[in-house]
């Protein structure tokens, strides 16, 4: 005996048969519906950007490559090397290693800084975990994406290339923009 | 016979001296204890009812069963660090009849098999010390300390150890580690003293007005001297009022008298014009009470029910002229000063408070800080090591229930005058604390 | 004091039914229910509870106050709850307060996330402050001493340091200054905190208030990696857990086992990992460059080449010696290659002291008479005899006193030099350095009541009332007794001790028995491994018996053999009489040596220089003193060209004809275990991260059954008779070991020799401390600086062995000695009293 299916059934639309004056319609009208879109943007200006001639702004909470930075009054870094960004990032991209400030070799405010302070990011997944996580605001996320080379070791950014102003590449997005 | 026990005659000049003393009749209850046995001695204690008049008011004879029998070394220890604020009966006691004291701890220490005494004086008493030195001494020629006292077959050494300026060392266990050489912190109790004290062995510790007053049980007989006094508060009990009074000093009343009639007619009440406010009944760390309560019958579980305590019997009135807040500022320090340090309530709790105390002094504090004051106190009683946390916290948290209307209105003042004017939104953290 | 039994009661915590022992806290016991209570002054390690913090507050039906659950016990019946809201509003409370004055700066603290405040805050705090008043203030980091940092206004003032200091290891030097609020942790005026285990407050601190400058911010707790192990630097053999982080160890911390180190650590044990990563670590093959004459770095295949050509050319005129680190399957494959292959007799690892006849070996190891090193804390009786354990085998130190303390332990102590326990002791005795053998027989007549007793201690130059007294501790005061002697005893008092054990009746006996402490970190596994010139492995007779190592040293200086190779053993520096095998290494045709730091030897004589692999590196097994077996596990990898050891023994031996069979580092344990009767069937698995005593096996009824009957003792040498000169004594300071002089953290203690004198010495010479004097014996002098002792006995010098100058091997021959003792330099004698404090002259001045 055959399988009753039940209410397994699934009923299938079909579309409706051509021909007619419906059939006329489907052929013809949906197709000039549809051109109405393309000629209606011949008019308009491309949309294109022509990067990287020209650059998309970003808007001012973008993630992109990450920032150190100093304390503007004493030149301090703000880092303390306390290891809370490695420990919050989920890639495991981030290598800190302390040491010990003296008073000859002051480099940040506290007892401890970051003698390493390494992102590899070709690893970074841009979560801003590592912003959250720092409690000196020693770390924020940039705006630039661009950061593509031809060397993976040189995508990790040491601290001087993190501490250093980041050339101004990435336009940012204006208020009303 | 006068109504009075301890402070019988106390003025007599030379009654320091043991002729003096024992022309008074001094050593004769002695010389009775030793004619009956250890048990009935200690039975003469526990039918007298003598409640420890140091501060806990914990039963003497009690005290005194919980020591083990047996051979071993077990000890008695005099508790004379009077360092309780509004306190100095024994000071008076020991200065001018310290043969009393003497007498008093032979007794008890025959009663409870201790052969080693020891008087633990805080290191300030340094007359009494010297007193109470000469008369150990004259004790000692005079046969009542030694080996074999009076043919008794009891033997007692008796030695005076002063301290070095600790309210802790006041506290028992303190006071122990203090006498042991140690830095004197409580102990951890269990083990209480009874059991394990003084070098390991059983002690046995009582204030000086509680050993005083056993050669005058001894020579009443225990159930007489129960008659004295009120109902669970037997005998007499020496009360050193001070504050705003016009007759401060110590007095020797009967357990069970109406307060009014020892602030206002021993000590004269306060200086006319002014009225009370309020008034410790038994030393900064009791409870304050309120002048409607000065109608209470002046005994331990009046207080208690009062919601206060006896303590060790000093009266402090302090009037109108004082500000609540200058009283609770000045007590918090004195605690804070004397915490030893060792559990973390009273530590931090003490210091705590004194600031906030402190922030309310200089006008840079608000209503809501109040809360966090009383329930800072509500944090360090019952939670700490030994007591000296809670003798802050009681009159404290009683001052900030009781004057709460004071407090406020103190802290708006001391703000318009430091120019806070208008007050500011409340933080979201003062809110969550008073929540 | 014997065990006590353990009881179990039944309570009920949270509405559990929790069944425990009785007796333990309420904290312990709650775990048994799985419930726990958090604590911060609280540490069973340290004894009796303080009550100090108060985070452990609980509500015991029946007891209006709440109860600290750290010190009360549990009993039956009771009913503990620690989830109400009482419990809950006090433990807020603690937190609040706990927090009121510590700086929160986790972000810069080295406990930051494995900080238990952090924990307990996290879990049963209330999670906001609300307190806006400033915080106590401290000047901050200071140093507590060069090894430890405190920062006091991260101090709870949980007690733990000061309890460890006053109560465990008792050099009573942390106090607590002021009172209140404003107490902290010191010490006497501000003086550096410097103690052998002085580390261990480290760990014992919940808070980031004392931390090692060692390991000061090298590494987060999610940056490393733990890797548990075993500490190699001295016998006591304690475990250990390496800090891990990018292949280089960082701190060492106590890995606790009740059966070996009871938690804690000498600071030599955690602090001399260092010595692993230093600069002078070889990380290469040396071999000496015939044209230079200087050791160049070569390849393995040719050190290999070259190390074999000379060992085949030595031949059976080659000597082997192991120590150090050497691990059991190290020296079994040594002792096989040079056996078997070089047909060689003479192995070694006894350090230089006399072989024991092989009956007497298997008689002092007989299973029945071990006692375990627990048993240290629960005997009757603890005699310590010929050894100072803070300097032979340091964490030994704190268990005796641990028994003493706690469980009323009787010790006596009897020893030549005054020794750290003797305050400890119900009775010490001295003897003269060379009076061992007098001294034991002396004991052996008392405890039995035969032998001339005062003959005897004539000899030895002891009291023979304390003696009689020692005696009559030993055999009335409990039937436990155990014996803890040294390997330095030498071998003829060896008798003479086995008859002492066999008159108390100790064989059989659980609690009761004898414990070695043999010299080197792994001395009784590799005599069990067959490293020894009269036994094979297993305490087995070998084939032809060989030299032991004084014999090699002079068949080496002689020509009579022609060959050394060295196991991590450092025989010029390490054993009696340096001269001796100084001219031994030089007239040597080769040698070849297994080490991980270069030393003056090597530089000079070595052929051939292997970069051998540290204790974090290795795997296999090593013998504690007391049987256990324990097991090294790879921490880190090994540095440079660095190789298993067992792999180049191996590649040697191939190159001289002998197919070891080992392929692996488990199975050369495989081999051994083989070879060894009484370590039958044992598997690395079977020992396991606690090691396993080889005794409680089934396989240890395989042991060597010794001659039965009362053993010989002989006649005793009477100790040299001072006449005028002064008797020489040496010991091994703690401190003086290659590993402790590479350490950067722990170079300030590296041992200097000093001459300990006695106050009429001292006088007699007209020296006082710190003036310097030579110590001569013959033609061979040492300098050193005095240190006068007052419980040295007069007519004895006791000088350091093993240090990295003037050692004191320098002047020990064969037979005790007697050396001279003078003033050095020009300079007449200063009287000892009138001595101006700034008139003494200067060191420098002293040193010209």
């Amino acid at each position: 005996m055959a399988w009753n299916p039940g209410e397994d059934v699934v009923a299938v639309q079909r579309a409706p048969k051509p021909g007619g004056a419906g059939g006329a319609y489907r052929a013809f009208g949906e197709t000039l519906r549809g051109l109405k879109t393309t000629f209606g943007r011949m008019l308009e200006r491309p949309v294109v950007y022509q990067y990287p001639e020209e650059k998309v702004p970003v808007y001012p909470r973008f993630r992109g490559r990450h920032k150190l930075h100093k304390f503007a009054d004493t030149g301090l870094e703000k880092c303390v090397g306390c290891s809370l960004c490695a420990a919050a990032c989920p890639a495991d991209c981030i290598r800190v290693v302390a040491a010990e400030n003296t008073p000859e070799h002051r480099v940040s405010a506290g007892e401890r800084y970051a003698a390493v302070y390494e992102i590899n990011l070709s690893r970074c997944i841009f979560c801003g975990y590592c912003e959250v996580a720092c409690p000196f605001d020693a770390i924020t996320m940039g705006h630039d994406y661009e950061m593509s080379d031809y060397n993976r070791t040189d995508l990790i950014f040491t601290k001087e290339m993190l501490l250093a102003e980041p050339l101004e590449r990435t336009p940012l997005r204006t208020e009303d923009e | 016979m006068s109504d009075k026990l301890l402070f019988d005659r106390i003025d007599e000049p030379g009654l320091d001296t043991i002729e003096v003393y024992m022309r008074r009749g001094g050593y004769e209850s002695l010389k009775r204890a030793l004619r009956m046995t250890p048990e009935e001695v200690l039975q003469n204690l526990l039918d007298s009812g003598l409640r420890g008049r140091g501060g806990a008011g914990f039963a003497m004879g009690k005290k005194v069963s919980f020591l083990p029998r047996g051979a071993m070394d077990k000890y008695l220890v005099c508790n004379a660090d009077e360092s309780e604020p509004g306190t100095f009966k024994d000071r008076e006691l020991m200065q001018k009849s310290p043969h009393m004291l003497v007498e008093g701890m032979i007794i008890a220490a025959y009663a409870a098999g201790a052969n080693r005494s020891f008087i633990y004086i805080r290191g300030e008493y340094e007359l009494q010390a010297m007193k109470l030195e000469a008369a150990i001494h004259e004790a000692r020629e005079a046969g009542f300390l030694g080996e074999d006292i009076l043919g008794s077959g009891h033997s007692q050494t008796l030695v005076l150890h002063r301290g070095a300026g600790a309210y802790i060392c006041g506290e028992e266990t303190g006071l122990l580690d203090s006498l042991e050489g140690k830095r004197g912190n409580p102990r951890l109790k269990p083990p209480f003293p009874a059991n394990q004290g003084l070098y390991q062995g059983p002690t046995l510790i009582n204030n000086v007005e509680t050993l005083a007053t056993v050669p005058h049980i001894i020579k009443m007989g225990g159930t007489e001297y129960a008659k004295l006094g009120v109902d669970n508060s037997a005998g007499t009990k020496l009360i050193s009022i001070s504050g705003n009074v016009q007759r401060p000093g110590n007095y020797e009343i009967e357990l069970g008298m109406k307060s009014r009639d020892i602030v206002y007619g021993l000590a004269g009440g306060p200086e006319p014009g002014r009225e009370i406010k309020f008034w410790f009944p038994g030393g900064s760390s009791s409870p304050v009470l309120t002048p409607e309560d000065l109608e209470l019958p002046y005994d331990f579980d009046s207080m208690a029910k009062a919601g206060s305590m006896l303590g060790s019997g000093a009266i402090i009135v302090v009037d109108d002229s004082n500000s609540v807040v200058d009283v609770a500022l000045t007590l918090a320090k004195f605690y804070r000063h004397e915490s030893c340090g060792k559990c973390t309530p009273c530590r931090e709790g003490t210091n705590w408070t004194v600031k906030m105390l402190q922030r309310i002094h200089e006008g840079d504090a608000t209503p809501m800080d109040l809360d966090i004051i009383a329930s800072v106190q509500d944090q360090i009683m019952g939670n700490c090591l030994c007591v000296l946390g809670d003798a802050m916290a009681m009159p404290l948290s009683s001052m900030v229930a009781k004057f709460r209307g004071e407090f406020e209105q103190y802290i708006e003042e001391k703000r318009a005058a430091a120019g806070f004017g208008e007050m500011p939104e409340p933080s979201p953290i003062a809110i969550a604390g008073a929540a | 004091m014997p065990r006590p039994e353990r009881r179990f009661v039944t309570f009920s915590i949270d509405g559990r039914e929790v069944s425990a022992p009785e007796g333990v806290m309420l904290v312990d016991g709650a775990k048994y229910g799985d419930v726990e209570i958090p604590v911060f002054c609280y540490e069973p390690k340290l004894g009796a509870p303080v009550g100090a913090c108060r985070m452990c507050l609980v509500e015991v039906e029946g007891i209006p106050k709440l109860q600290t659950a750290c010190s009360t016990p549990v009993k039956d019946g009771m009913v503990v709850h620690t989830q109400t809201d009482r419990v809950r509003e006090a433990q807020n409370s603690v937190i609040e307060f706990l927090l009121v004055n510590h700086p929160l700066d986790c972000p810069v603290c080295d406990k930051g996330g494995e900080c238990p405040l952090q924990d307990i805050t996290f879990g049963w705090g209330r999670g906001i402050s609300r307190m806006v008043e400033p915080k106590r203030h401290f000047k901050k980091p200071l140093e507590l001493s060069p090894l430890i940092a405190i920062d006091r206004e991260r101090c709870i003032l949980c007690y733990r340091c000061v309890r460890f200091s006053q109560e465990v290891s008792e050099d009573y030097q942390l106090v607590l200054n002021e009172r209140g609020a404003s107490t902290y942790v010191g010490t006497f005026d501000g003086h550096p905190y410097v103690a052998p285990f002085s580390g261990n407050i480290i760990e014992l601190c919940p808070v980031g208030a004392l931390t090692s400058r060692a390991y000061r911010f090298r590494a987060r707790p999610w940056d490393i990696e733990g890797a548990g192990s075993v500490c190699t630097h001295c016998p006591a053999q304690c475990n250990v857990e390496f800090t891990v982080r990018d292949e280089r160890v960082l701190r060492v911390l106590a890995r606790d086992n009740e059966g070996v180190d009871d938690g804690w650590l000498c600071d030599k044990g955690r602090f001399a990992y260092q010595a692993i990563h230093s600069e002078e670590r070889i990380t290469e093959p040396l071999v000496r460059d015939s044209e230079s004459g200087e050791l160049v770095p070569a390849t393995w295949e040719y050190a290999l080449d070259v190390a074999a050509a000379a060992l085949q050319a030595g031949g059976s005129k080659t000597a082997a010696l192991a120590g150090g680190t050497t691990t059991n399957e190290e020296g079994f494959l040594l002792q096989r290659v040079v056996r078997e292959a070089l047909k060689s007799p003479h192995v070694d690892s006894r350090a230089g002291l006399p072989q024991v006849d092989l009956g007497l070996q298997q008689a002092l190891a007989a299973p029945g008479l071990q006692a375990t090193i627990p048993d240290l804390e629960f005997a009757h009786t603890v005699l310590v005899l010929g050894t100072d354990p803070i300097d032979d085998v340091a964490s030994l130190d704190l268990r005796i006193r641990k028994g003493v303390r706690r469980n009323g332990v009787k010790l006596a102590v009897a020893t030549s030099r005054p020794s750290a326990l003797d305050p400890n002791a119900k009775l010490w005795l001295r003897y003269a350095p060379g009076g061992e053998h007098a001294f034991v027989a002396a004991l052996e007549a008392a405890v039995t009541g035969s032998g001339d007793l005062s003959a005897l201690c004539d000899a030895a130059d002891a009291d023979p009332k304390a003696l009689e007294a020692l005696a009559a501790l030993l055999k009335d005061g409990g039937e436990d007794v155990v014996i803890l002697w040294s390997q330095r005893l030498g071998a003829a008092p060896l008798p003479a001790l086995l008859n002492v054990a066999a008159a108390l009746r100790l064989e059989g006996r659980d609690g009761a028995g004898l414990i070695e402490v043999p010299v080197g970190g792994n001395g009784r596994g590799l005599r069990e491994a067959g490293v020894q010139s009269n036994g094979g492995p297993g305490l087995s007779a070998p084939k032809a018996p060989g030299k032991p190592a004084r014999e090699i040293a002079a068949a080496l200086a002689s020509g009579d053999l022609s060959t050394l190779w060295l196991l991590h053993a450092d025989p010029v520096r390490d054993y009696a009489d340096r001269r001796l095998w100084e001219r031994a290494a030089a007239n040597a045709d080769a040698l070849v040596a297994h080490a991980t730091l270069l030393n003056d030897t090597l530089r000079e004589h070595a052929t051939v220089v292997f970069p051998a692999e540290s204790y974090a590196e290795k795997e296999g097994t090593i013998v504690n003193l007391d049987g256990r077996v324990q097991r090294l596990r790879v921490a880190i990898g090994r540095p440079g060209a660095v190789r298993a050891e067992w792999q180049v023994i191996a590649d040697l031996s191939k190159r001289l004809g002998l197919d070891l069979g080992v392929l692996t580092g488990p199975m050369a344990t495989r081999q051994l275990v083989e070879a060894v009767p009484f370590y039958a069937g044992l598997t690395l698995k079977e020992i396991g991260g606690r090691g396993v005593r080889w005794q409680e096996r089934e396989a240890a009824s395989a042991a060597p059954a010794a001659p039965a009957g009362p053993v010989e003792s002989g006649e005793p040498l009477p100790a040299p008779r001072p006449n005028g000169a002064l008797r020489l004594g040496t010991y091994r300071p703690i401190w003086a070991a290659p590993e402790v002089e590479v350490s950067p953290a722990l170079k300030f203690l590296a041992a200097k020799q000093q001459a300990e004198l006695s106050p009429v010495d001292a006088e007699r010479l007209g020296v006082d401390n710190g003036a310097k004097v030579s110590v001569t014996a013959g033609d061979a002098t040492v300098l050193a600086k005095v240190f006068v002792r007052g419980n040295v006995p007069a007519g004895t010098v006791f000088l350091a062995e093993a240090t990295a100058e003037q050692s004191a091997t320098e002047l020990l021959g064969e037979a005790p000695q007697l050396v001279s003792v003078e003033p050095y330099g020009q300079r007449p004698p200063v009287p000892l009293e009138g001595l101006a404090r700034g008139a003494r002259p200067s060191d420098d001045e002293v040193n010209s």
